[in-house]
């Protein structure tokens, strides 16, 4: 599909911040436009990887969760997790993901509290790295 | 700009003031944040040589607001830190019964002749940073020093007990938490129990927190001079050190977190606060206050995110912060947290 989404919203944003902004009659007007100029840029970088950060969320979680399982001594946590684990993604629908991916957070909250408290640092530690490359995969660029 | 609104102004302040002849004229919406719809606008009253002009601002609630503020508390707190010489906006008048304008609002004096930086901008300041910085951090110290009795604030919502702050704060915004989030967020989560784990040094005092001083909160002018801290809608009563982590946030710090709030050096920063305080920074008490800084700040876009994907506050400065800020604090809290 040419153009794409993203260079679309891009070239559009673009549009709305430098030929139209400057041409509205007040603060607030060219801020509220400057701003949704400035949403349409980070909304293309979300359109691009939206699907891809997801899945590979989901994917380190099942992971995680398939090798924290055997060591998960509480009987309802341990079915959860391993439950969790052997879910699978159907559809690349960021509305399907977005599913999975709050099912499986539920689950790492209940796991990220229960390895505190057991003093599971292995758990603790993996759960951490999972948490951090999340944060870095959805950190968003202003430029 | 509605006319309905210039009449029910000008009905409203010529009897507030006394002035049945006042005339308001250009009014004009003003970003000031999602909390409360802003706008400039001149009164002019009196007659010939007496005739008067005031520059003023209003301040009015919006149908539904990014995180649920007093306006009480902020006009009260302009009141008083305008009245201890701080550079505060005069406040003018407060009207919780919604009749005259449909809302609650506000009216204080207008700082003209200044700007505001953009959390955006990457050199704001330029050649006054150094001179900004160092105002910058005396101010919040004097915040810190204001006795609260003294100053008539002692009825403030917040914590009475220096032991009570950091717990009062925590479950202030763990709440606004369990109320908004529309998807799980494991990070907030587990920066909520490791606050609880290791809390802090008991509080130095009981102090007022503004709650939100930051970059982008105060008016500057071109020679470099802070003539404005706005945006006291947060204030309350607590630990002075809650102000302290929340102003050397990464995310005010205009990409370099060495300088933070884009104005001076960290450590030099934290001895100006030290030296108009009176108070220390007890580096053990404030690593524990910036995690909290960042997890407020999660607290607030997510409940921004909910403003806006439930329709109740459809302004984009929600949207912003329910995507890039979120994202960015939840960055700064794992690699905090992990570590």
């Amino acid at each position: 599909m040419k153009p794409e989404v993203d260079q679309i919203l891009g070239l559009s944003s673009g549009q709305l911040m430098s030929q139209i902004a400057p041409l509205l009659p007040n603060s607030f007007a060219v801020g509220g436009a400057s701003l949704l100029g400035i949403m349409m840029t980070l909304a293309a970088q979300e359109y691009e990887r939206g699907a891809d950060i997801r899945a590979a969320e989901n994917a380190d979680m099942r992971s995680l969760f398939r090798d924290a399982a055997a060591q998960i001594a509480d009987a309802e946590l341990k079915a959860m997790v391993s439950t969790a684990a052997a879910t699978q993604d159907r559809s690349l629908k960021i509305s399907a993901l977005n599913a999975e991916n709050i099912e499986l957070r539920r689950v790492l909250i209940r796991l990220q509290a229960y390895a505190e408290m057991k003093g599971l640092r292995d758990i603790e530690r993996r759960i951490w790295d999972v948490l951090k490359a999340s944060a870095d995969r959805r950190i968003l660029r202003l430029g | 700009m509605s006319d309905e609104l210039v009449s029910r102004l000008e009905t409203y302040l010529a009897k507030k003031l006394d002035q049945p002849a006042l005339r308001v004229s250009d009014l004009a919406r003003i970003p000031g944040g999602a909390s409360r719809e802003t706008y400039r606008f001149r009164a002019r009253y009196g007659a010939g040589k007496g005739e008067i002009e005031r520059a003023l601002i209003l301040r009015r609630d919006p149908p539904a607001s990014l995180i649920e503020t007093d306006r009480t508390t902020e006009f009260r707190a302009y009141q008083a830190f305008h009245r201890l010489g701080l550079p505060v906006p005069e406040p003018v008048a407060l009207e919780l019964d919604g009749g005259a304008l449909e809302r609650p609002f506000f009216v204080m004096e207008e700082i003209t002749g200044c700007e505001v930086a953009s959390i955006l901008n990457p050199d704001p300041y330029g050649a006054h940073r150094e001179k900004i910085g160092r105002q910058f951090w005396d101010v919040l110290g004097q915040i810190a020093k204001a006795d609260v009795k003294t100053i008539g604030l002692s009825d403030f919502e917040g914590a009475r007990d220096p032991n009570e702050a950091w717990h009062h704060e925590v479950a202030r915004w763990e709440k606004v938490i369990d109320e908004d989030e529309r998807e799980p967020q494991p990070i907030a989560r587990a920066a909520i129990r490791w606050l609880k784990r290791n809390p802090p040094p008991q509080a130095a005092k009981i102090a007022v927190v503004h709650g939100d001083y930051r970059t982008g909160n105060f008016l500057f002018n071109g020679a470099g001079e802070i003539r404005a801290i706005l945006d006291w809608e947060m204030a309350h009563l607590g630990d002075p050190l809650e102000d302290l982590g929340w102003a050397l946030d990464p995310l005010w710090a205009h990409g370099d977190p060495s300088r933070p709030a884009g104005l001076i050096a960290r450590a030099d920063a934290i001895r100006t606060w030290e030296a108009a305080s009176g108070l220390k920074a007890d580096p053990k008490a404030l690593a524990w206050w910036e995690v909290f800084a960042s997890l407020k700040g999660l607290a607030i876009w997510i409940s921004a995110a909910c403003e806006y994907a439930e329709g109740r506050n459809t302004d984009p400065v929600n949207a912003f912060s329910g995507w890039y800020c979120l994202a960015f604090h939840n960055k700064v809290l794992a690699e905090r947290l992990a570590s």
